[in-house]
């Protein structure tokens, strides 16, 4: 199966914190991750990292054959608009565009915008008859959809979903963890940073990070990783 | 499509803050725009009040022209090629072409300087006078004349009275029509018809000036001044009356640059007021930018999206305060020249595309939207 993620002795400093500590970590292509630790362990930067939000101090962060630590300003941006695609805890949707405009904004930064194929990716997630809605009129399992659906639309290699039932309900974490397990199906690579084990679980591998180290990985099918 | 549709969401989301910098363009533009019209405008303006000073042509024989002590040997012009000229060269630019002959004729043993002149003119290439009785309608009119107020007191004459004039052996007769106040020399001459002065005087045909009023911008003047000197006989010279035409283009040169420099300040004024606002809307938006970077957004393309929005705010800003200012400088002629400024097109494109530039200029804090770091913004700091 082939490697979508590849980190090498990974380190980032925040002035005299180190957030991660020489992780090196390999996700296959179609792999459902969980990262998952107290807080404070690195998960979010290891995440931003992966999706090229922040640039690491040392090491290799490879996605999808690209080095992210060696990518300029306009290479991040380059990289982050085809390679991956991010659920945030928040949901950060902007708030005075409609669902349909949310997902089409990511369409936009990509490449050319596709309404259709917007709706459609609403239709996915079963929002097919909210598409013209603000987020605020929108719950927020809805408003965790319609980040999925813009997630989606430009076909990345790499989901990265940081806590996404974090700000959810009972009833809305089960539909928004369904959608994560049918792409997971689909054979999407996904990458959740969760605090929960039982969202844990339903991932293939679990990856402990404590003070910015690889604490411990277990998984349905373990696999040998350096740690 | 979609970055209009983007650019119309964030004109909508912002328009409370942006109805400030709105008020601040089109405020601006209204007061630009109405300057700038009446720049355009007040050349002609000023001109036709400038015309009211009468003439700013002479005419007068090439010899120099006569003076009131020489008018018993005094230099003169045919009168009819003087005027065969100045019919060669008609133009809708001519108030008024009237010719004059002087003499100093005697009256009650008085002497007094008569001049022989267009009488129907009078009013057009002297329009500063002040006239007690009637003015004169007809040119032919040989039995009216015109008195000085200076004249009319040394000679106990009102309108109505009686003017007899005696010159060497000759006699003419005229009834007082009006009473001239000119606060000049005007107040001691009495004005006749051209010809009865010339009959007076034995000096059929002559004449010894034509004084002319041009309106038109003083370049314009001077072209029909250069044209009519080129036509005039051997005998006869141009001059214009430099008093003022050069007061015409100092007065016209300050008033413009008066105008620029308003218009440059309110320009820097109004990027002020812009400014400010799109200061406090740069801090509003960091997270949207924070999150348009995460999802691939370049800040040029970002940057693209908040430029066109002001760059549209201009453009509205610019066309609404074109129109106000436009009706604004048709009232201010109204009210300063007693004639409305007729709107000038050019005005409005002008002041749209400055207020776009203004709108730009202001808009300088949003550049500092580009060094905003996504993952800093999506962790709530």
């Amino acid at each position: 199966m082939a490697t979508v993620v590849e980190i090498e002795n990974l380190r980032k400093e925040f002035g005299s914190v180190r957030a991660l500590d020489g992780i090196s970590l390999r996700i296959d292509d179609g792999e459902w991750i969980a990262i998952m630790g107290p807080s404070g362990s690195g998960k979010t930067t290891l995440i931003n990292i992966l999706g090229g939000l922040d640039s690491p101090t040392s090491g290799r962060a490879i996605v999808d054959g690209t080095d992210v630590a060696r990518l300029d300003e306009a290479g991040l941006t380059r990289f982050r608009a085809e390679k991956v695609g991010f659920v945030f805890q928040q949901f950060h949707l902007v708030p005075y565009l409609t669902a349909l405009e949310n997902v089409m904004l990511a369409q936009y930064f990509h490449s050319t915008t596709d309404e259709k194929e917007a709706r459609q990716s609403l239709e996915r997630v079963g929002l097919g008859d909210r598409a013209e809605h603000l987020p605020l009129q929108l719950s927020g399992g809805e408003q965790q959809r319609v980040a999925v659906a813009r997630a989606l639309i430009n076909h990345p290699r790499l989901i990265l979903a940081d806590e996404p039932t974090g700000n959810l309900d009972e009833v809305n974490e089960q539909i928004v963890l369904n959608l994560l397990r049918e792409l997971h199906q689909e054979g999407h690579t996904i990458l959740m940073v969760t605090h929960a084990p039982s969202i844990g679980r339903l991932a293939d591998r679990r990856i402990e990070l404590a003070h910015g180290r690889l604490a411990q990985i277990s998984a349905t099918s373990l696999k040998p990783e350096p740690v | 499509m979609m970055f209009w549709r983007l650019v119309f969401q964030l004109l909508r989301r912002s328009r409370g803050r942006l109805v400030v910098a709105m008020l601040a363009i089109v405020s601006g533009a209204a007061v630009i725009s109405a300057l700038l019209n009446l720049d355009l405008g007040v050349q002609n303006k000023l001109t036709q009040e400038f015309r009211s000073l009468g003439a700013n042509i002479v005419i007068s024989p090439a010899n120099g022209p006569p003076t009131m002590e020489g008018a018993a040997t005094p230099s003169l012009m045919r009168e009819d090629e003087v005027l065969h000229s100045l019919q060669r060269l008609q133009s809708p630019q001519v108030v008024a072409a009237v010719p004059y002959l002087y003499i100093v004729a005697r009256t009650q043993d008085t002497p007094v300087v008569v001049t022989g002149t267009w009488l129907d003119q009078a009013q057009k290439i002297e329009p500063t006078w002040k006239l007690e009785g009637n003015w004169i309608s007809s040119r032919d009119d040989e039995s009216h004349c015109l008195i000085g107020r200076a004249v009319a007191r040394q000679l106990h004459l009102a309108p109505d009275g009686q003017l007899k004039l005696d010159y060497v052996n000759r006699t003419t007769q005229c009834t007082v029509a009006g009473v001239v106040d000119a606060g000049g020399t005007a107040d001691n001459q009495v004005f006749a018809n051209l010809h009865t002065v010339q009959s007076l005087a034995n000096l059929p045909g002559q004449i010894g000036l034509v004084q002319i009023s041009v309106s038109g911008a003083p370049e314009n003047v001077a072209d029909y001044a250069a044209r009519l000197a080129a036509a005039l006989p051997s005998g006869a010279q141009l001059r214009p009356i430099r008093q003022v035409t050069e007061a015409e283009g100092s007065l016209l040169g300050r008033i413009q640059f008066l105008i620029i420099s308003m218009v440059v300040l309110i320009l820097i004024l109004t990027a002020f007021c812009v400014l400010g606002t799109m200061a406090a809307l740069a801090m509003e938006r960091r997270k949207d930018v924070g999150l348009m970077k995460s999802l691939g957004g370049s800040i040029s393309r970002i940057m693209g999206l908040f430029l066109a929005e002001v760059g549209v705010l201009g453009a509205v800003g610019g066309l609404i305060g074109a129109i106000l200012g436009v009706t604004l400088s048709y009232w201010m002629g109204l009210r300063v020249f007693g004639a409305a400024i007729s709107p000038r097109w050019e005005i409005f494109p002008v002041t749209i595309l400055l207020m776009i530039v203004v709108a730009m200029a202001g808009a300088l804090p949003l550049r500092t939207l580009g060094d905003v770091k996504p993952a800093v913004i999506l962790r709530g700091e």
